[in-house]
This record gives structure tokens, C-alpha cells and sequence, in this order.
């Protein structure tokens, strides 16, 4: 019996994935009453409706980040030079924000769905000593694609499993509306603590 | 037995039905399995295997797209997310619902003006996906068929030496390629899954020394053929697009894995 | 030789002398010198309103600017690339920034915050940029303005240098788009203004190779191999075979003051500029900060300007050429100049 429901399951979903495009990654409903979170700005990124799972094994959707200035970044763990150090600019930033680091989310996620499982996450959490305002996302080759289209991320896989990519902190309001965006390794930060602080008082 | 007979007769039922629906849908080209040597030539990128896939015969039609509309109500004009497709989406459809009268050569053009998440849901929907770059670029590369029309690059170097069309041709009306593709160049620029994989710097260390720049002479230290001037313009149009971006000459097709 | 030089010259301007004096004379006042440019903490940056820059087809330059402190500019630069005669007989589908080759003439001064739009047209086949050689920072802009067709892209930037600059198209692959038109110039004045004269003029060369020959009929396509082997069908000033001759031909009146601006698209030729008949009072180097006076050939490399003036004395018609003299003859690197006033037989008579 489990089985056949099970069977049935799939095939509604299958059903759905041909017939209304219930599978694609933005239903478009968002913005009407399908989100429970109150109502999603119509061009906020928690229009997306994929699925991630934290470093603690939680399934989450973007949106669950709503609510709170949010810092967004794309990296992988097993980056040997360009990521760890994009973190570590998280990471001051958070130190420059003093006590208003808890009123901010710090969101870091993996372009690599082979690897970066929940436990690599929370292992490269525990490396990089990051406290609990940050949360480390894997999703599917699909949603990291589709949000690094969304953040203008822009990144390729290589043969040896490893990533190219691009170096962006992004800073949502939150509701999710990208605010503000800057590009580079060790780059100056003032502007981005401006727009965070901004966020805090408003 | 007789169950058996039945059984047999259910099947067959079913199968032509399959097979009706089928027949309606769009043709996919087996596009066999090979080596696909990467245009930029940077650590990480020699050349890969292909495994075999299947690829649209031509780009997704007006009509076709019209059905993917009218199924998907969350993809109508008046209804789009502007966080997912511009504001010139469809915009020379006469509604939300008909491409118009006005547009009737239309029906068997390409679909343009349309983002890369409505492609992108469009495939989903059909149970296929956008191709890879990488994809794309090793189907595209298949010489013509009639090779007395030229080569490939001086085909599309062509191309783009005229003005664009007042009306774009129908599906079919340019060339046909050694894998059994129309168009593949020629008619419209097309989507990739992740035409957003270009980086400007040549590894993830970000060493400013080996930094890739499509905008400058340097990018020439790293491709395949410096004189495919056909290829730095597709790499330069991916560079410069957006998720939302609809424009006049972009479209796409979909791929679909072989089981 | 350098003092009384330096004070003919009102101050665009020797920087080398200018630096040489001040290094020589340690006691001077620092930072008075409104031409002193290279230092940005000297530059006033303090921004005292918003203007429109005012565009210019070649081979008009617009006027020179009146106002003494920075400004924001705003910029808009539209890409066409549309199908234009490049001889009465020929046709080629140029890319341009502004429906025209060479594209518009940006004039903007040391000191302003250039706020500049680029937009690429609806129904342009490909993606284009700009690279302004006036900027400093990444690619010249070219980063920061890879362009869709139907998107705009907007960034800004501080004139810090003055002198007349290139910018082009810088989008892969680069010398397509340099060859197809994509060219053109920004003058940064100088704090101090330019020295006034009474014509001033927008010239551009560039290079064009095409499937047919020199004027054969109809529109011809790029061709490939002969801009790698950079054997030009036309060497053109502005764009098209007579473009500066009869109608088009520049004038001028006896006993005025012209100035060209005069930039070298490219992709490839190097060009030897000169005007029959006449010889250039001042050279602005490579539209450096350095003058040469009396000079008759100045070379002008692709991608760079110069900035030549001389005085109409004797009426006439001169020639504007690019001295690598086939390339005038048969290829179209030639234009007119034409001067119109009294004889001035203590300087040109003909005799029998
Ligand atoms: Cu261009």
C-alpha cells in the first residue's frame, strides 16, 4: 500500500510537471496568497520557491530568511583560496556591524551539490568559526543556478570538481529586495556596512 | 489468457495513445557522444567527453510557446513577475493569449522576448531542461550540411553582417547541420542553462594576474581559435545578459537526457 | 626655450615644462596652477550641479564649455548598427555609437563626474560596450557596459587627464566591432578651458575591409582575412569614400584659427596626418600635455588623437590626407578644407 501511494505521489507530481509547470522553479503564484509569509515583494529573490537544506540538515526555503537585513554570498568548501577569504569578509563585516550582528542573517551557498552536503557545511562552519547568524545552504544544481542567476553570480564547473566563480556579497532587505551588491575579494566594505546599517535603522 | 489479451489490448491502447501525443510533439535530434573542446582554454576546461543527449530540432515556436502559455497562467504577460522576465516579455504578442493576426507568419518563427526563467519553465514543463553551455556549443559546432553554403563561421560571420529581418523567418528557413539540427545559427540567438558561467577571472584563486577579460584583447591568450570571431560573439552576448532580459533576437531549445 | 614658450601657451598644456618649472623652482605655490592635472587631490572635484553634455556628429565639435567649476555630465550614447553608404556605389552594416561613424563628439571637463548611460538598440544583432580611453578604472568602462541588445548599462567616472581621447566598442572579438565603425572621441578640457580659436573640427580615420574591392557595388560583408592580413579596402576620414569633400568639405576664412580634432579609429593603420599646403602651427602630441609648433606630418596611432591648429592664410582648398599616400589616392583618406577670403599675396602669389 505504502508503495502505491508512494507510485501515486509520483505520478502526480509528474502530472503536475507536465501539465502546469507546478515543478518549475517559480510558480509565479508566489506573489498572490500562495506565500504564507505575508506578501513577497513581486521582484524579491524569496520568490523562490526551491528548496535548501542547512549545515543542520533543516529544509528551508529562501523566504524563511525574510524579516531581517540578510547578507548573501556563493561559495564552496572545498575553494582553497578565493572562498575562504570571501568568508572572512563576511565575517568582519558581521564584526564591524557590533551588536547589530544579530539582526542580520549571513547566508552562505554552495555551488557544489556533489560535495557540500549538510555535515561539510557544518564542518566549514565550525572551521571558519562562524556563529549562529550565519546559515550554510546546499541545494540542487537548479536552485544554485538559479539563484546565482538572481545575484548575478556567475560560476562554471571544472573537470576536477572544483568551481570558477565570481566574488559577490549581496545585501537583502527583508523582504528580499537585493539592495546592494559588491564585487571582489578583500574589497572595501564601508559602503556595504552603510547599506546594512541603513536597513537596521529603517 | 483472455486477461492476457486484454492486457495486450490495454497497452497497445495506451501506446498509441503515447504514440498520438508524441507525434504531435516537437522532433528531438540524437546528438551522439564525442569530445567537446571548450572555446576558452583555462585550467579546468580541456576537452571533456560528451555523453550522447537529445536536442530540439529547431528553437521553440511561437505556437508552441502559445500552448506552454495558455497551461501556465503564471506566465502570461499581464501575470509574469517582472523578477522573472522584463518588461518587453512577449511583447509583440497582440494579448496575453493570441500571438495575433498581425503576427501570423509568426506562428512557426521562433519565440523571442522571452527570459531565461520562462525558457527555463517551458522546458520544465515539457519534462526536458535548457541545454549546457557546453551543450550547446558542441551541437552548434556540426559543420553544414550543404557545405556549399560555407563554412560555419563564415556562415554566421554573414549573418551578422546584414541588417536584422523586419519579419524573423519561420523554423527551418536557414541551414541544417551534420547532427540533424536547423538553425543552430543564423536565425536567433538561444538560451543556455547556464549562460551565466562565465568568469572573468581565469580560476577560483582570483589571481589577478591570469584574469580573463572578454572586454580586451587579452581573452585572445586563452581561446581555442583566435580568428572565431563568430564564437566571441556568442560568449560576449551570454556575458551580457541577465535571468529577466527578453530581446528581440533571443530564443531557445530544449535538451533532454538519453535514458 | 621652455619660458618663453610656456607663456604662448595659454594652459592646456606643457605639463612637462610645467613640472619641469616647478621642480626647478621648489619655493613656487603648489596646487594655484589650474593646469596642474595628474594629482586628483589637486583636481577640484567639489560637484556644482547636473548638465547634458551636448553631442556632435562629425564633423561638428560642440561648443566650448562656459562653465568653471565640476559638474555632473550626463552621457547617453545609443549603439545602432545599421546598413550606411561607405561609397556612393557600396553599402556595409556599421556599428556606431549614435547611427554615425565616427560616433558622437563627447565634450566634458577635467574635474566633472561623467554619469554615462550606453544603450544598446533593440534590434542590434550582438551585445556591444564602451571602452573610453579618458577613464581610469577597469577596461575603461568596458567592464562595467556589456550591453544586450535593448538594455542600457550606466557607470560613472572622474575626467581626471585632460586632452582628447578615444573610445570605442571593446566587446569580443574586439576588432570586429572596432572595424564595423565602433569609434569615436571625448575631449576632456582642461580646468583653464581649451586656447580659443575660431573653427573647430571633429576628424576621424579608420580602416574598413570588405569581400569586394574599393567601391564595388552593393553591401559587402566583412572580410576577415583582410583584416588579419591588415590590407584595408578603404582608409576613410569620417566613415565614408568623400565624406569631407565638396558639400561635406570643411571651411574656413581667411585669417581664422582652425583646430581639428583628429582621431585614429583603426583597427590597424597607423595614420601619417597631413594637410596640403599647410603646416601645423601647434601639435598637441597624441593630444598630450606636450605642444610641438611647426610641424608638417603628425603620425596618429590607432586608437589614439591629436589635436593640430593652424591659421587660414591664404584662400584655397587643402587637402586632409593620410600621408602613407595610397591609402589617399585609392583607398579614400582624403578630405577638403576650404578657405575662402581675401589673396594674401605676401604669402602665396602665383606667378605666370
Ligand atoms: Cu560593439
Amino acid at each position: 500500500m505504502k508503495y502505491h501511494l508512494l507510485l501515486f505521489a509520483i505520478s502526480a507530481l509528474s502530472l503536475a510537471a507536465c501539465n502546469n509547470g507546478k515543478q518549475s522553479a517559480f510558480t509565479g503564484d508566489v506573489v498572490s496568497t500562495a506565500a504564507p509569509v505575508g506578501t513577497i515583494p513581486e521582484e524579491s529573490i524569496y520568490n523562490l520557491t526551491d528548496t535548501f537544506t542547512t549545515q543542520d540538515n533543516k529544509t528551508i526555503q529562501l523566504k524563511d530568511f525574510s524579516g531581517k537585513p540578510t547578507v548573501m554570498v556563493m561559495i564552496f568548501t572545498h575553494c582553497d583560496y578565493a572562498c575562504p577569504r570571501l568568508t572572512a569578509d563576511v565575517k568582519e563585516l558581521e564584526g564591524r556591524l557590533g551588536k547589530n550582528a544579530d539582526k542580520v542573517n549571513f547566508v552562505l551557498t554552495s555551488f557544489d551539490a556533489e560535495r557540500d552536503f549538510p555535515d561539510q557545511l557544518a564542518k566549514y562552519k565550525k572551521d571558519m568559526k562562524l556563529d549562529d547568524n550565519f546559515t550554510l545552504l546546499h541545494g540542487s544544481d537548479d536552485a544554485v543556478r538559479t539563484l546565482s542567476v538572481l545575484l548575478n553570480v556567475q560560476y562554471q564547473k571544472n573537470q576536477d570538481g572544483n568551481f570558477s566563480h565570481s566574488n559577490v556579497i549581496t545585501v537583502l532587505d527583508p523582504s528580499g529586495n537585493l539592495i546592494y551588491q559588491k564585487e571582489g575579494i578583500q574589497a572595501n566594505h564601508d559602503e556595504t556596512l552603510k547599506k546594512l546599517n541603513e536597513l537596521l535603522k529603517g | 489468457m483472455k486477461h492476457f489479451l486484454i492486457l495486450i489490448f490495454t497497452l497497445l491502447t495506451a501506446l498509441s495513445a503515447v504514440a498520438q501525443s508524441v507525434s504531435t510533439e516537437k522532433k528531438m535530434v540524437r546528438i551522439p557522444a564525442g569530445i567537446y573542446t571548450p572555446f576558452f582554454k583555462l585550467p579546468g576546461t580541456e576537452p571533456t567527453p560528451m555523453p550522447a543527449f537529445l536536442m530540439d530540432e529547431t528553437a521553440v515556436t511561437n505556437a508552441e510557446f502559445l500552448e506552454f502559455v495558455k497551461a501556465n497562467p503564471q506566465w502570461r504577460r499581464s501575470k509574469v513577475s517582472k523578477l522573472l522576465a522584463d518588461t518587453n516579455y512577449l511583447k509583440y504578442w497582440k494579448s496575453d493569449l493570441e500571438i495575433g493576426e498581425k503576427n501570423k507568419e509568426l506562428y512557426n518563427s521562433p519565440v523571442v522576448y522571452v527570459s531565461w526563467f520562462a525558457a527555463k519553465a517551458y522546458a520544465q514543463w515539457k519534462g526536458k531542461r535548457l541545454p549546457t553551455v557546453a551543450e550547446w556549443e558542441y551541437a552548434g559546432t556540426a559543420p553544414l550540411v550543404n557545405s556549399r553554403e560555407g563554412t560555419l563561421t563564415s556562415y554566421i560571420l554573414n549573418w551578422y553582417s546584414k541588417p536584422n529581418p523586419k519579419v524573423l523567418p519561420n523554423i527551418k528557413s536557414t541551414y541544417k547541420n551534420t547532427f540533424g539540427l536547423f538553425d543552430m545559427h543564423g536565425l536567433i540567438w538561444e538560451w543556455t542553462f547556464d549562460f551565466n558561467s562565465f568568469i572573468k577571472s581565469g580560476d577560483s584563486r582570483a589571481n589577478t594576474t591570469d584574469e580573463l577579460q572578454l572586454f580586451c584583447a587579452s581573452s585572445t591568450l586563452y581561446v581555442n581559435n583566435k580568428s572565431d570571431y563568430a564564437s566571441f560573439l556568442r560568449f560576449s552576448y551570454r556575458g551580457s545578459l541577465k535571468g529577466n532580459f527578453c530581446i528581440a533576437n533571443l530564443g531557445f531549445r530544449c535538451v533532454k537526457d538519453l535514458k | 626655450m621652455k619660458t618663453p614658450f610656456s607663456k604662448k601657451l595659454s594652459s592646456f598644456i606643457s605639463l612637462g615644462a610645467i613640472a619641469l618649472l616647478v621642480g626647478l623652482q621648489p619655493g613656487c605655490k603648489q596646487g594655484t596652477d589650474p593646469s596642474a592635472p595628474f594629482d586628483i587631490s589637486k583636481i577640484d572635484t567639489v560637484l556644482t550641479g547636473t548638465v547634458d553634455a551636448e553631442l556632435t556628429e562629425a564633423p561638428n565639435v560642440p561648443k566650448p564649455l562656459t562653465y568653471t567649476s565640476p559638474k555632473r555630465v550626463k552621457v547617453t550614447l545609443k549603439v545602432i548598427e545599421k546598413v550606411m553608404n561607405i561609397s556612393d556605389s557600396t553599402q556595409y552594416t556599421f556599428w556606431t555609437f549614435g547611427g554615425h561613424v565616427p560616433g558622437n563628439f563627447i565634450r566634458v571637463r577635467q574635474g566633472d563626474l561623467v554619469d554615462f548611460t550606453l544603450i544598446n538598440s533593440e534590434d542590434s544583432k550582438v551585445s556591444h560596450n564602451i571602452d573610453l580611453h579618458a577613464v581610469t578604472g577597469p577596461g575603461g568602462g568596458a567592464e562595467a557596459s556589456n550591453t544586450s541588445p535593448g538594455q542600457s548599462t550606466n557607470f560613472q567616472f572622474r575626467a581626471l587627464h585632460p586632452g582628447v581621447f578615444v573610445y570605442h566598442c571593446a566587446t569580443a572579438p574586439v576588432p570586429l566591432h572596432i572595424a564595423n565603425g565602433m569609434y569615436g572621441l571625448i575631449l576632456v578640457e582642461p580646468q583653464s578651458g581649451m586656447p580659443k580659436v575660431d573653427k573647430e573640427y571633429y576628424v576621424m580615420q579608420g580602416d574598413f575591409y570588405t569581400k569586394g574591392k574599393y567601391g564595388a557595388a552593393g553591401l559587402q560583408d566583412f572580410d576577415e582575412d583582410k583584416a588579419l592580413a591588415e590590407n584595408p579596402d578603404y582608409v576613410l576620414f569620417n566613415g565614408k569614400v568623400r565624406a569631407l569633400v565638396g558639400q561635406g568639405a570643411l571651411t574656413a576664412k581667411t585669417g581664422e584659427t582652425v583646430r581639428l580634432y583628429v582621431g585614429n579609429g583603426g583597427p590597424n593603420m597607423v595614420s601619417s596626418f597631413h594637410v596640403i599646403g599647410e603646416i601645423f602651427d601647434k601639435v598637441y602630441t597624441e593630444a598630450g600635455s606636450s605642444i610641438n609648433t611647426g610641424v608638417q606630418t603628425t603620425l596618429i596611432p590607432a586608437g589614439g588623437a591629436t589635436i593640430v591648429d593652424m591659421k587660414a592664410e591664404v584662400p584655397g582648398t587643402y587637402l586632409l590626407v593620410d600621408h602613407s599616400i595610397f591609402r589617399a589616392f585609392n583607398k579614400g583618406a582624403i578630405g577638403q578644407l576650404k578657405i575662402t577670403g581675401d589673396e594674401n599675396p605676401s604669402v602665396f602669389k602665383k606667378l605666370k
